[in-house]
């Protein structure tokens, strides 16, 4: 399997006050191709801030984090600006949308901006549609941020994340907003983007999420505790006893 | 604690709080300096005419032959209460030489006067009187009194008739009667004893000399209707008609005044943004202080004290600007006038208290949404529950447009009533320039030479010299002699043409028993029906006659009416047929038939020598031959139709000064404006920012979305100004035509390319600037920031 994130001793330290405060310590891990990795913590334990360092969102202090055999420290805010555009794909705990345009726009605007993909606003917008109808919300493509539920608007940014078809999309408790149903429903979605391939990172506190994924990442005070591995599964019955099996390991490891 | 959340809030909100406190400062120095020039141009009329010992009446008459019939009507007319007659000799621009070289150029004949015969008091520079010009030295006044064309010290030759003499330039006068531009005849002072020596010589005497009379009645109508008949009167009218020509100081005071009340209301509209702003960020802390238990008036004292504070420091620092401001922009005006306004100082202050009057009653007005506010909206992030109602209103997928100009375009769309404020001040700032624009290329169109009372000619020779030779002399041919002579060197120098001139005439009228004299116009190698006319149909015949619509107003008459003129000693009814508008004598003119036999010695004034080709040739032709006949005649008097224009209305300069003003004022606007909104959506938009900097988007990308947003504006702007600009033109201008004696009739020069080209991309240019260089500050927001979003 290729490697498609290699973080080596990152650090990132943040000075409020004159005091210095070291969110992440030296951290490594790498995610490979195709996999699906949950990163779980306590609260204030720096997960987010590992999200956000190693998506390239926020500068890392010390370390390095090499995407996809690009070295992020090295590349300037607009190379890494395209990186974010054209390889990365990120959600978000709050459904951040552009409150001047409709779901449709909002899902293809980051594809205007590509220049990956030559392609016409019509061939841009068949693909939007097509995203939306693979998600379930091909209904809401004309409606504005307000009028979908929070289901349907985290899988409309699950669509914009996937518009440029990224090699790894970045998610920060995709679900912490929603209520179990839409849960479940966002979480589906994400499996079966992986399963088609998608690289997928995501932090979450829900060992129900985590229970999806095949890697399970435990950090604690900004370094990693320890991993455990799910592997794959084929039926939805099998995700009680991951969820099980993640439980006990989380009791293991101070959760 | 009050005091501590103001202190915070002026801390965390510095570059907004720092742009309102600079439109604060504006406001208040407009106002200040405004309304005090206002006072000082107003009061300043009076106060100059008083001091200066201006009469009610003044009649300027020329000793022909020695002899002057208007001098014998006002020592016999019963209603004189006080003659005060000053001695004066004319002089024409010819012979004032410097170096053998003509000195300066001026139209109408300059005024001699003797400092020992002087009947007004005359005052330098510094408003002090002037009561003795030591022998060998001159003052001079009005068109001289011009730092550009004479410097003291200058060392002049004046000849008349072959007197002499030499006289050093000692300083520069202002003189209440023909100081102001629109006056045209430069006053010269000089010593009692040299001026004897010019009236020793008797051909001087008998040609060049003549007198102001200063007249002071307690019954103007009835003195008026005394004087109605008298005879070879130059110049004869009332106070108040001196008191006009300083209107035209009062326009540029006027169009700042506009130009205050556009800025003072943009500030307004900038702090009801600022407030509406201030209050929607501070949803969070507000809710928190209700829930706490704080009334909502003392959650509006704290905005007002905060607003009251940045109001008192801006009128403060705006109070002191306005004193150098305003005395910057009097500069102009009190060059030519003696200004008495003591109230400065109160004035002054009274204005700028007014701005910080208005600026807190509208943030009271503002801070009712105060009220509306409550705790539940710390916890719901300011959402009602209310649906949301914004609607995009463009689709990108359907848009063939650019990323960042369609995201630019569809804010705009989208949120009007957000760039409301800021559409409306572009606007204003546009038809401010625009209307002054249009106003100073009218006025030196060919646009406007019907109001001068002329035909549309090719050429017009502006000869104050043949003028004087023909009026002066008792032989009634000379003028047809002179115009013969034009004919025949146009004829020599292979242009031939035809050679007319308009001669002003004062005569006696009679209507309804009321006695009066008007100024009269006649070419007798015209037709009546060659002028332009408002109402009613030209004079057709002998007996027929056309005014202006303030004559008929003066003597409450109407087209269809008789008047009586008596002309050649003979009074007649003539009939009137028709209204005109004019500039000649401020609006009060009238013109009669080409076949009313008028001797043109008794003509009181003319205007230039007008020249129509035979062969009707192309502007080109006609600006080539100006530059021969410039040669032939040793002239540079002369002019095609614009240039006799500029030169008449003698205007365009003010106007040009003002326009350049409002542009450099609306630039500083536009581009302040600019800041503190760009800044102002940042701050609002930092979420937004950071979501598109978290999808791909560069910051040069946001800056440029952000900067698109103001061209989209700058565009919109320029429409609505491009379609507004004649109707605020004519709403704002045609009351200062009015004044100077066109009451309609005008059609504005609007230019295209300055309209919807030039000043808008002047205005464009400051605002993407400024809107860039602020939008660089969208740099720093970070997508991780995105948990601002609301």
């Amino acid at each position: 399997m290729k490697t498609v994130i290699d973080v080596k001793d990152l650090c990132k330290t943040y000075v409020v006050n004159k005091k210095q405060n070291n969110v992440l310590r030296n951290v490594n891990f790498s995610i490979d191709e195709g996999e699906m990795v949950a990163v779980m913590g306590p609260s204030g334990s720096g997960k987010s801030t590992l999200l956000y360092t190693v998506s390239g969102m926020d500068r890392m202090t010390a370390g390095s984090v090499s995407f996809c055999g690009k070295e992020l420290s090295a590349l300037s805010d607009n190379e890494m600006a395209d990186v974010r555009l054209d390889d990365m794909g990120f959600i978000f705990q709050q459904m951040y949308m552009m409150k001047n345009l409709s779901i449709l726009d909002n899902i293809i605007l980051p594809a205007v901006k590509s220049k990956k993909a030559k392609e016409s606003r019509a061939f841009t917008e068949k693909r939007g549609r097509a995203l939306m109808k693979k998600l379930g919300i091909e209904d809401t493509a004309e409606n504005d941020i307000n009028e979908v539920s929070g289901g349907q608007l985290q899988r409309a940014c699950i669509c914009r994340s996937m518009i440029n078809s990224p090699k790894v999309i970045f998610a920060d408790e995709p679900t912490g907003a929603l209520n179990r149903t839409a849960s479940d429903e966002v979480m589906c979605e994400m499996v079966k983007l992986n399963r088609e391939g998608t690289t997928v990172m995501l932090v979450t506190h829900d060992a129900k999420v985590a229970a999806k994924c095949s890697r399970v990442l435990y950090i604690v005070d900004g370094n990693i505790q320890g991993e455990y591995k799910l592997g794959s599964y084929e039926k939805a019955e099998d995700l009680r006893d991951r969820e099980r099996n993640l439980n006990n390991w989380l009791m293991e490891m101070g959760w | 604690m009050f005091f501590r959340i103001l202190k915070n809030d002026l801390k965390r909100k510095k570059i907004m709080n720092t742009v309102l406190l600079l439109f604060v400062i504006m406001s208040a120095m407009f106002a200040s300096s405004s309304v005090n020039n206002m006072f000082s141009v107003y009061g300043g009329i009076d106060y100059f005419c008083d001091k200066a010992g201006m009469s009610d009446y003044v009649v300027v008459a020329l000793r022909t032959g020695g002899e002057c019939p208007a001098e014998k009507a006002i020592d016999e007319a019963p209603s004189v209460k006080e003659n005060r007659r000053e001695d004066i000799l004319f002089i024409a621009s010819k012979n004032i030489k410097k170096n053998g070289k003509k000195y300066v150029d001026f139209e109408n004949p300059g005024v001699i006067t003797s400092i020992d015969d002087a009947k007004l008091t005359y005052f330098n520079r510094n408003d002090e009187e002037i009561t003795e010009v030591p022998k060998g030295h001159i003052y001079v006044g009005g068109l001289l009194a011009d730092e550009s064309k004479t410097h003291i010290g200058d060392t002049v030759t004046l000849e008349m008739e072959g007197v002499e003499q030499e006289f050093v330039l000692d300083g520069y006068i202002k003189d209440v009667l023909f100081g102001s531009p629109y006056m045209g005849n430069p006053r010269i002072l000089m010593n009692g004893s040299d001026v004897e020596k010019y009236l020793e010589k008797e051909e001087i005497r008998l040609s060049y000399s003549g007198s102001i009379n200063y007249i002071f009645t307690d019954d103007l109508k009835s003195l008026k209707k005394d004087l109605s008949d008298i005879q070879g009167a130059l110049f004869a009218n009332e106070r108040s008609v001196f008191k006009l020509t300083y209107m035209l100081d009062m326009i540029t005071a006027g169009l700042l005044m506009i130009v205050s009340i556009c800025l003072i209301l943009i500030s307004f509209a900038m702090l009801s943004f600022t407030i509406k702003f201030t209050l929607s960020e501070d949803f969070r802390e507000i809710g928190v202080m209700k829930a706490v238990g704080v009334k909502t008036s003392a959650i509006r004292g704290l905005y007002l004290i905060k607003y009251l504070f940045i109001s008192c420091v801006g009128a403060v620092i705006g109070y002191f600007l306005s004193i150098p401001f305003g005395a910057f922009l009097l500069k102009s005006v009190s060059e030519r006038m003696v200004l008495g306004n003591d109230d400065n100082t109160l004035i002054g202050i009274v204005s700028a208290i007014a701005v910080v009057v208005i600026i807190v009653s509208f943030c009271y007005g503002c801070t009712r949404s105060i009220k509306k506010l409550s705790p539940i909206d710390a916890v719901r992030n300011g959402e009602t529950g209310e649906r949301y109602q914004q609607k995009s209103a463009l689709k990108l997928s359907k848009s063939k447009l650019p990323g960042n100009l369609f995201l630019a375009l569809n804010d705009v769309l989208s949120k009007p009533k957000q760039y409301i404020s800021m559409l409306v001040t572009f606007t204003v700032c546009l038809l401010l320039i625009t209307m002054l624009a249009n106003t100073a290329n009218t006025l030196v169109s060919e646009r406007l030479l019907f109001l001068m009372g002329t035909t549309y000619s090719d050429v017009f020779y502006a000869s104050t010299e043949k003028i004087m030779d023909a009026m002066g002399s008792t032989d009634e041919d000379v003028l047809n002699k002179t115009i013969s002579d034009i004919e025949d060197d146009l004829k020599e120098n292979g242009m031939p043409g035809k050679v007319h001139v308009e001669l002003m005439y004062t005569i006696p009228a009679e209507f309804k028993n009321e006695k009066t004299q008007i100024v009269m116009q006649q070419c007798k190698r015209t037709k009546t029906t060659d002028y332009v006319y408002s109402e009613g149909t030209a004079p057709l015949y002998e007996n027929e006659v056309a005014f202006t619509q303030q004559i008929l107003d003066d003597l409450g008459a109407s087209i269809g009416d008789k008047i009586t003129l008596e002309i050649g000693g003979e009074k007649k009814d003539y009939l009137i047929t028709a209204t005109f508008s004019s500039f000649n004598q401020l609006g009060r003119v009238g013109r009669l038939h080409q076949d009313v036999p008028l001797n043109d010695t008794d003509a009181s004034s003319a205007h230039a020598f007008q020249i129509d080709f035979d062969d009707d040739p192309s502007e080109e032709v006609i600006n080539e031959r100006i530059l021969k006949l410039k040669d032939v005649f040793d002239t540079d008097k002369i002019y095609n139709k614009a240039e006799y224009v500029d030169i008449s209305t003698n205007s365009a300069t003010a106007v040009n000064y003002a326009k350049n003003l409002v542009l450099i004022i609306a630039v500083i606007i536009a581009a302040l404006v600019s800041v503190l909104m760009e800044r102002s959506f940042i701050s609002k938009e930092t979420g937004e920012i950071a979501l598109m900097k978290a999808i791909g988007f560069k910051s040069r990308s946001v800056s440029l979305q952000h900067t698109l947003r103001f061209v989209v504006l700058m565009v919109i702007a320029t429409a609505v100004s491009g379609i507004l600009t004649v109707p605020f033109t004519r709403l704002v201008c045609d009351r200062i035509f009015a004044i100077m004696g066109a009451l309609s009739g005008i059609e504005y020069n609007v230019k295209p390319l300055e309209v919807f080209v030039i000043y808008p991309v002047i205005l464009s240019a400051a605002v993407v600037v400024s809107t860039f260089v602020t939008s660089l500050y969208a740099g720093t927001v970070r997508p991780e920031d995105m948990g601002n979003i609301e």
